[in-house]
């Protein structure tokens, strides 16, 4: 998948760039306005991960621009302003999701992901781990066709860990996928212990999970 | 006691007490120019007798001028009399008097004018005298006039003085209500002018928006520096964040680096919270968020009391949900709705000990819903809840060295989703009670 990156903030555009090669895709960079919009019109792209302050213009006016010359590509905007008039705007004109700063880069692999599967119509995608087997569509899971009760925030978590596998998820970027940030202490990120417990405990019942491995003191990680 | 109300008690004081001097004094002044007035008729009448007898002589009330018998005379009604005799001891005489006579075994009181004059050497006294029954008959007339006016007055004065009261303090309490009770943030401020003629309110009414204008120049200015000041610090904090995940990205990671880089996130987390937290609540305040939702409160505490649950097993909390009434609250946003709820539930999980009890109650209340979120924690402390009532942003919890604005953030949520929040604390439990009124 080629991806385009249009951030005037280098550092930052830096680390995106390196994770998302590390991922496999194959990113362009432009840090202005007219450096995008040349990059629209010349080189197609599935993904188009927009930062709406731009020296030199208003990334909101890219988008026009991207559906005229490349209508199948996916907006993710990644900004700093968090108005809710931004977000709206940037939604109406037709981007398929809006990531405020600071975002975790594994969240933005997650929603990619995410955007992909919608748009594709791939509501009955099917993702295994060990003899498990997670219904994306349902957000259930079963083994051997027996269903196994997780509840919602259980199946995010193991969700997660599997977008991420054979990477040490730790509890904080786990948290912050379950609750965002508006609880204000680090409380929660222990919660995420119970819910690995959980899943081991329903999951252990019908096979082993020793897929599922303990990072000491850091977090989780999906052996696969 | 209500400013109408001082002045309806003091106007009907006030005139109550000038009608009852007037009631008091009224009988004496009558009295006193009706004999004043009775006394220059007879002296008129005097006069006139006077006038007959200096022209005609004393024939008209003397027969041949036999003076021993003298002359006395009453009309039909016994009102008036004159009385004329000779005197033999010549004395100076001109007065005038009360005097009760005895007419037919009714004993009748005159005002009497003596005088005495001399007619062709003889001295006569002269009597006329007017009857003062008629001035006590009229008296008592007055008297019944005025008692009554004064308790139809009054009466009418109460009335017209309490509307006229209610009606003059009107304004006052518009503003009043509508500017100063009701307002509890600057945004809530109305600025439309409160009709009224009466100056001192319009003075009271622009004052008071000149004020609010001012307060909330202060207001947006500081909200558009914790605004201006958070975006800043997002795009470096962005840097920083996916740095720390690029290492943790690495695969030949030790543990004591990946433990370190563990520390490093947490700060980063830390800092990504208080920014967005300040956000969020500058945010609050600017009413930045839609209220267009409509939510099953009922559902929402289900959905939490399970999502939250397995936390509470694992420390033996007994998290119980008692009462969950179906309630559809509308024109809100769900997702600061949510998060205020589920705000007040990870508080009481954090302070309640292990092996207590956390009871969420949602049931429909005569006005809406009230949704009680009860622990048995050891309850917040006194620097804590004066802190909050305060409206401290940044909460410090001395006993535990942290500071958070959680309970700030359930307060700004709860004001800008018209969501009343109250906390009752004591050492055995808090509980967090949240009034929904649609």
């Amino acid at each position: 998948m080629r991806i385009l990156l249009v951030e005037d903030e280098k550092k930052l555009a830096d680390e995106i760039s390196s994770y998302l090669k590390t991922e496999g895709y194959l990113s362009d960079y432009s840090p202005t306005f007219a450096s995008a919009s040349e990059n629209i019109a010349i080189n197609p792209y599935d993904f188009i991960l927009l930062d709406l302050g731009l020296p030199d213009g208003d990334g909101l006016d890219l988008i026009d621009e991207i559906k005229e010359n490349q209508d199948h590509a996916i907006i993710i905007i990644l900004t700093a302003r968090s108005e809710i008039s931004d977000r709206v705007g940037g939604l109406e004109k037709g981007a398929d999701d809006y990531l405020p700063k600071p975002f975790s880069l594994l969240e933005l692999k997650a929603r990619m992901q995410a955007i992909v599967r919608r748009k594709s119509g791939w509501n009955k995608e099917e993702i295994s781990i060990g003899s498990f087997m997670l219904d994306l569509g349902n957000k259930t899971v079963s083994h051997s066709g027996n269903p196994i009760s997780l509840t919602k925030k259980e199946f995010n978590v193991l969700h997660f860990l599997l977008i991420h596998k054979n990477r040490v998820i730790n509890r904080y970027q786990l948290a912050e996928h379950l609750w965002g940030d508006h609880i204000e202490d680090d409380y929660q990120s222990n919660f995420i212990d119970v819910h690995i417990k959980n899943i081991r405990k329903k999951l252990g019942e019908y096979a082993k999970v020793d897929w599922l491995e303990t990072i000491r003191g850091i977090g989780y990680k999906i052996q696969a | 006691m209500q400013l109408s109300s001082k002045m309806l008690l003091y106007n009907l004081l006030a005139k109550g007490l000038i009608l009852l001097v007037f009631l008091m004094l009224g009988p004496f002044f009558l009295k006193y120019f009706a004999v004043k007035n009775t006394d220059n008729r007879l002296i008129e009448k005097r006069e006139e007798v006077l006038e007959i007898i200096r022209k005609q002589g004393l024939d008209n009330f003397f027969a041949e001028e036999d003076y021993s018998s003298g002359f006395g005379s009453y009309n039909i009604l016994k009102e008036e009399y004159i009385l004329l005799e000779r005197i033999s001891e010549p004395f100076l005489v001109d007065t005038i008097y009360n005097e009760d006579r005895i007419i037919e075994e009714e004993s009748v009181t005159y005002r009497v004018c003596s005088f005495v004059f001399s007619f062709e050497e003889e001295y006569f006294l002269l009597e006329i005298g007017r009857s003062l029954e008629t001035i006590k008959d009229i008296e008592k007339i007055m008297f019944r006039i005025l008692y009554i006016t004064f308790f139809i007055f009054l009466v009418l004065t109460f009335f017209l003085d309490s509307a006229f009261g209610k009606w003059l303090v009107r304004p006052f309490k518009q503003i009043v209500e509508n500017k100063l009770l009701h307002i509890r943030e600057p945004q809530q401020f109305q600025y439309s002018r409160v009709d009224t003629s009466t100056d001192e309110f319009r003075l009271l009414d622009e004052s008071l928006s000149d004020m609010m204008k001012r307060i909330q120049k202060a207001f947006n200015q500081e909200r558009e520096f914790i605004s201006h000041a958070s975006h800043e610090l997002k795009t470096p904090l962005s840097i920083l964040q996916s740095k720390v995940e690029g290492f943790f990205n690495q695969d030949d990671l030790s543990q004591d680096q990946m433990e370190k880089l563990m520390d490093m996130q947490s700060t980063v987390q830390k800092m990504k919270k208080m920014v967005n937290s300040l956000l969020l609540i500058s945010k609050v305040n600017n009413a930045q968020f839609l209220k267009t939702d409509t939510i099953d409160l009922g559902g929402l505490l289900l959905e939490l009391c399970e999502e939250w649950k397995s936390m509470a097993d694992e420390r033996n909390i007994e998290l119980v949900l008692p009462k969950n009434e179906p309630y559809q609250f509308s024109a809100t946003n769900e997702s600061l709705c949510t998060m205020m709820i589920q705000n007040a539930l990870v508080n009481a999980l954090k302070y309640t000990p292990d092996g207590g009890k956390i009871s969420i109650l949602g049931e429909k209340t005569a006005k809406g819903y009230q949704i009680r979120v009860v622990d048995n924690g050891n309850g917040i402390s006194r620097e804590m809840m004066d802190q909050i009532k305060e409206g401290t942003v940044f909460l410090k919890d001395a006993s535990k060295d942290k500071s958070g604005f959680g309970l700030q953030l359930i307060y700004k949520i709860g004001l800008f989703l018209n969501v009343g929040v109250q906390i009752d604390t004591n050492p055995k439990g808090t509980s967090l009670i949240f009034d929904f009124i649609n």
